[in-house]
């Protein structure tokens, strides 16, 4: 069902909006809902929202160590893939997170080690002090919660034991999981945290430029790909595979098919106007197709260009139902297949079979409500999202630039930590 | 408050459209979303569930009702919750306190939830005639019941309210109303068919109707205002989830007629009625995407249940996962499981839902199905279309077909629950028993008081024992009330035609069941006096009234409180012509009469006379009464005719035993046919023919009241030999 924006309908813009305002706790659960409720949905604005309440944890949530801090990060990450399972990407940002942390631990510790080499308890003032001053020196982006927090923090480390912080902490659900989980109470690490937490909170929000980049960042390799006089095919393409073809049209000439599903034609013309717009006044065309009538089109085709929902570090693709058929009749003609999509949505889950990622929604686009033998007597099933094997894909194109196959194993390893890969985020324990 | 209010709307209306009225009370309808939600709307349609656990509470794919309906309610981004409850207020008081709804905890997503309890609420109109007068409700609200299952956007409903709202201080409610197509739709309600008569222009309803099957007369009186608007369209293809967004002016309706009680049936029909006199406007909001529903019987219970399996309420679906701690996944074949389920490897499952620590044995098949949470389901056992809920032992090759299975039941070995059973908490049923198809069982009576166990139905191990549903005092919503609380939608137990009758009629007689059915093949007639209006349709719609008020007519005659029957018969035949009533009719009303009549006799308090005397007098006291019957009721002289009277005259007799035994209504029928024969009505060859019809024989009761006249028959026969005799003599 489609929300609306605006008004009433609770949707992502007002969650982030409402995000400050708001305990972080209430903020987990509200985004959990959402995400049950598909009121955020798609990869994109969950990747945000993901990235902005785990911002929100680090931030303002009271954690005296690092352990502390990825348990919490573990236990919110797997809230909410279990919200949203099919969205991949929640998962993907939960463990760059947690990667992030790990290296900001390990570059402090190293700090910690060569400058400092002290006794824990009493050198506590002495750090929280050191620490402040080397603050400015980043570029403050939530100075208003980051910092006011930050200080409140090591003013509070200054007068009580980091095990009281633990059980008053605002972690009211599980405090005694994570203090099960967390390292001896005298941990040097303790004395970073302030630091600790604004170079997280950098590393968060660099993940959400990068979200809010992937457009631009992707489309700069449109002349690479499009040449002129090329045949292009895209099945309802996505603003990332708008833009793509729009900066194309901007430099080269060439034809575009677009495909759309009958079922969603009449809603169809608004979302792609700039995208004809565009494409028009640049000299390029473009021809719309129905579903139905696609084969006949693909020996004509060069290339088709399909926004991915997910890529898995096999190389399979999550997309939008209905183009995994266009994949099998681009394979069978032999034409080049190539997926657009960011890096985060590069998935290392691995376990998943491909029968589970797919989607399935509300069955009233094929069929209405209204015709009520059909209701009670058929079974009707409609995809939210489909499963593209890796052998149908030739070429992914992410902000990074574009990938073989092959390559996906080594973007994985450079974005995530190998513990957080083996971390099993759909783990039934924690649901 | 509310009164001042609605002084004040009244006065907006009237000033002029430039000065934008009511802006400031747009400002604070905004700010406030309250939604009051009904957790009980006094009703027995999930007897016996309802017994031991309020309805919003009961299980709905393994999710409490009320839980779809909070969910809804955030959805939509409703901040404030009034909820109302009536029976087991204390259940559901403890189910939210220890729910994340409730505000205190941080995943509440309302400001406020509060609990109302009104002592002495009778209906839903209490309920809201006490929210009238608590003044919580400063601005529009939402009314919503515990039952409700919706993932609609109220968006475009909103907004369309407020518009009207501003423009006209008159409107004051707005009904979201789901189209669903014209054809039989399961999630349309269809034991009580709404009707709205909707202005299609201004989406402004008119006229309010409910009909159900049992309805003696199948059309809606309009009101001829209705016809002075340019357009207007009667709707029956709508879902009526009873999603209102009112204004408090509603309340202030609600306090003003104090006697109404049902939001629909009396509330809106009530004021689209008055609309002369209140003023107020009406609005609907048809939407075509979403889905909306409300679980009011166990048959919407049934289909709301398959529409979730099926996901036409996305993102309600099992593996939505709505309360905590469930891990729903759906897996090939369309099966939602839990984690920890256990089907064996040769087991079958197909579009099922089955909750934790459930274990399923081999070779079994479950179909079609919801199943709850830690049931052991056996070996060999197959449960198709059904509703198994938690810490259910079924054992092995036991089969249940669309049935309902409450909490912690026990199945024994090779037992068969039939279709429309219901099962509930506790019961224990031995080994190797059949459990008859619309059984029910319960270890509580109606009364909540404790069912001695009986052993027929369970078994000598067994607990539990049928299920009485308490007797309504309204005559003729029994069939009504029935047909509602039943899991299947089955007409065809029920006679539709004759049941309409029983509603209309007046002394509690109703005519015997299986007459629809036994009328329907047309007799070939010869009669002269059918003209073309007659038909042998007996299903015509206004055939039920003709009955009643031809049988009315010719009861005040026969007690002798009106006219005679020379003006009666005038009567009756004018009566049969306006109504098109066909012989059959005829027939039937006149024997129905005669033999009620001959009951009142019988049965008076001072003077209960025997079935002979009481059959004379009912022929014999008023003048002209045995040549109406032989005129209007037999109609001619062949024998068929004879038959079928005498055969409309068992049937009344037979459909008597509703308030005299069996044996005497035999006895009525043998003095009424001796009666008839000496009064030359009926002739020996009619009442032969008679005895031999196969019709008479058909059911349970009518061989009964029918041997009663093997003396008058043999008697009749030996007559007949004798006459024969004379006639050789003669010769």
């Amino acid at each position: 069902m489609a929300t609306q924006k605006g008004g009433y309908t609770p949707s992502l813009e007002k969650f982030l909006d409402s995000l400050k305002s708001r305990p972080v706790q209430a903020s987990v659960e509200l985004l959990i809902s959402l995400l049950k409720r598909r009121q955020i949905k798609g990869s994109e604005a969950c990747a945000t929202a993901t990235a902005h309440i785990l911002l929100q944890v680090v931030a303002r949530d009271k954690w005296t160590n690092v352990d502390q801090l990825l348990g919490r990060i573990q236990l919110i990450g797997r809230k909410l893939v279990a919200a949203q399972p099919h969205e991949l990407a929640t998962g993907n940002i939960v463990r760059r997170v947690l990667g992030l942390i790990r290296d900001e631990a390990s570059e402090e510790r190293n700090d910690a080690t060569t400058d400092s080499p002290r006794p824990a308890s009493p050198s506590l003032p002495a750090v929280s002090h050191a620490s402040s001053p080397s603050k400015p020196a980043r570029p403050p982006l939530l100075p208003s919660i980051g910092g006011s927090f930050a200080r409140t923090q090591s003013m509070f480390n200054l007068l009580s034991d980091p095990n009281v912080i633990l059980s008053t902490g605002s972690n009211a659900s599980t405090p005694g999981q994570v203090s099960g989980a967390s390292t001896p109470i005298l941990n040097p690490q303790a004395t970073n945290v302030s630091s600790l937490r604004s170079e997280v909170i950098d590393g968060i929000q660099e993940i959400m430029d990068e979200i809010k980049m992937v457009d631009e960042q992707v489309q700069t390799y449109a002349d690479i790909f499009i040449h002129p006089g090329d045949y292009i095919l895209v099945y309802q393409p996505s603003r990332t595979v708008q833009k793509f073809l729009t900066r194309a049209a901007s430099k080269r000439k060439f034809t575009v098919f677009l495909v759309v599903d009958p079922s969603t034609t009449a809603t169809s013309e608004g979302q792609y106007a700039s995208l004809l717009k565009s494409m028009a006044s640049n000299g390029s065309s473009v021809i719309t197709v129905l579903n139905a009538g696609l084969m006949a089109y693909m020996s004509r085709v060069d290339k088709v260009i399909l926004g991915a929902r997910a890529i898995t570090a096999q190389g399979g693709v999550v997309v939008d139902s209905g183009a995994a058929a266009i994949a099998r009749a681009a394979r069978e003609r032999r034409r080049t297949v190539i997926v657009l999509g960011g890096v985060y949505k590069l998935s290392s889950e691995s376990k998943l079979l491909s029968e589970s990622q797919i989607e399935w929604g509300d069955p009233s686009k094929y069929v209405s409500f209204a015709d009520g033998s059909l209701v009670s007597q058929v079974r009707v099933k409609n995809a939210v999202s489909e499963f593209l094997p890796a052998d149908q894909v030739d070429t992914y194109i992410t902000n990074l630039g574009a990938h073989a196959q092959e390559n996906l194993h080594t973007i994985i390893a450079d974005h995530y930590k190998e513990e957080d890969i083996n971390f099993d985020l759909y783990g039934k324990a924690q649901r | 408050m509310s009164q001042s209010k609605g002084g004040r709307g009244g006065a907006a209306a009237k000033s002029k459209k430039g000065s934008k009225p009511g802006g400031e009370e747009k400002r604070e309808a905004a700010l406030q979303a309250v939604a009051c939600l009904i957790a009980d709307d006094f009703q027995t349609r999930f007897l016996p569930f309802s017994l031991d656990k309020p309805r919003c509470l009961l299980p709905l794919a393994n999710t409490p009702l009320i839980e779809y309906t909070l969910e809804f309610l955030a959805m939509n981004d409703v901040k404030e919750v009034f909820i109302y409850c009536g029976a087991h207020y204390e259940q559901i008081e403890r189910y939210i306190q220890n729910s994340r709804w409730l505000p205190i905890a941080q995943s509440s997503p309302f400001s406020v939830l509060e609990f109302i309890r009104v002592a002495d609420a009778r209906s839903e109109g209490d309920f809201l005639r006490d929210l009238d007068g608590r003044g919580i409700i400063g601005g529009d609200f939402l009314l919503v019941h515990g039952d409700l299952i919706s993932n609609l956007s109220l968006e475009g409903a909103l907004a369309a309210h407020r518009a009207r709202r501003e423009a006209n201080r008159d409107s004051c409610m707005t009904m979201v109303l789901r189209e669903a197509g014209e054809a039989e739709h399961h999630t349309k309600a269809r034991t009580k068919s709404p009707i709205f008569i909707v202005d299609p222009r201004k989406n402004r309803c008119l006229h309010y109707e409910e009909l159900n099957p049992f309805q003696a007369d199948r059309y809606v009186d309009l009101d001829p205002t209705i016809l002075e608007n340019s357009e207007a369209e009667a709707r029956i293809d709508l879902v009526d989830a009873q999603i209102d967004i009112c204004t408090p002016d509603v309340l202030a309706l609600w306090s003003e007629s104090f006697d109404y009680e049902l939001p629909r049936a009396n509330f809106l029909h009530g004021v689209l009625k008055d609309w002369e006199l209140n003023g107020k406007m009406i609005h609907t909001e048809i939407v075509t995407e979403g889905y909306s529903a409300r679980a009011t019987n166990l048959q919407m219970y049934d289909a709301i249940s398959h529409d979730i399996v099926g996901g036409w309420a996305y993102p309600f679906t099992p593996d939505c996962n709505l309360l905590k701690g469930q891990t729903y996944q759906l897996r090939n074949d369309n099966i939602y499981q839990e984690d920890d389920v256990f089907v064996e490897d040769d087991a079958e499952a197909i579009d099922a839902v089955l909750g934790r620590d459930t274990h399923v044995g081999s070779k079994s098949i479950i179909q079609n199905s919801i199943i709850g949470r830690n049931c052991k389901i056996g070996s060999n056992v197959r449960i198709i279309n059904s509703f198994i809920w938690d810490d259910v032992e079924i054992e092995d090759d036991a089969v249940i077909e669309h049935a309902i299975v409450a909490d912690t039941t026990h199945i024994g070995r090779g037992v068969a629950v039939r279709e429309g059973c219901l099962v509930s908490y506790g019961v224990r049923i031995g080994e190797k028993l059949d459990i008859g198809a619309s059984t029910v069982l319960s270890l509580l009576s109606h009364s909540r008081s404790p069912l001695e166990s009986q052993p027929k139905v369970v078994g000598p191990q067994g607990k539990g024992a049928r299920f009485l549903y308490p007797e309504e005092d309204e005559a003729g919503a029994e069939d009504l009330e029935r047909l509602e609380n039943s899991l299947i939608y089955n007409l065809e137990q029920f006679d539709i035609e004759t049941s309409s009758v029983s509603s209309l009629g007046d002394d509690g007689l109703s005519d015997d069941d299986s007459e629809a059915a036994s009328t329907t093949p047309s007799q070939p007639t010869v009669r002269s006096r059918l003209s073309s209006f007659a038909s042998d349709d007996s299903g015509a719609p206004n055939f039920s009234s003709f009955h009643a008020d031809a049988v009315h007519g010719l009861l005040e005659v026969l007690r002798g409180s009106v006219g005679d029957f020379d003006s009666e018969k005038l009567e009756f035949t004018s009566l049969r012509l306006a109504n098109n009533a066909s012989d059959v009719a005829m027939r039937k009303a006149v024997a129905t009469a005669f033999v009620r009549r001959a009951v009142e006799l019988m049965n008076a308090e001072s003077s209960g006379l025997d079935a002979s005397k009481a059959a004379k007098e009912t022929l014999t006291s008023r003048e002209g009464a045995s040549s109406f019957v032989a005129d209007v009721g037999v109609g001619g002289d062949s024998v068929s005719e004879q038959l079928e009277f005498a055969l409309a005259v068992q049937r009344a007799c037979v459909s008597s035993t509703k308030v005299i035994e069996v044996g005497k209504a035999g006895n009525l029928l043998a003095a009424m046919l001796q009666q008839m024969y000496d009064l030359d009505v009926l002739e020996e060859d009619g009442l032969l023919a008679w005895w031999e019809d196969a019709r008479g024989k058909e059911g349970e009761v009518m061989p009964v009241v029918r041997a009663k006249c093997q003396p008058l028959i043999e008697w009749l026969e030996n007559a007949e030999e004798e006459s024969d005799e004379d006639d050789d003599d003669s010769d």
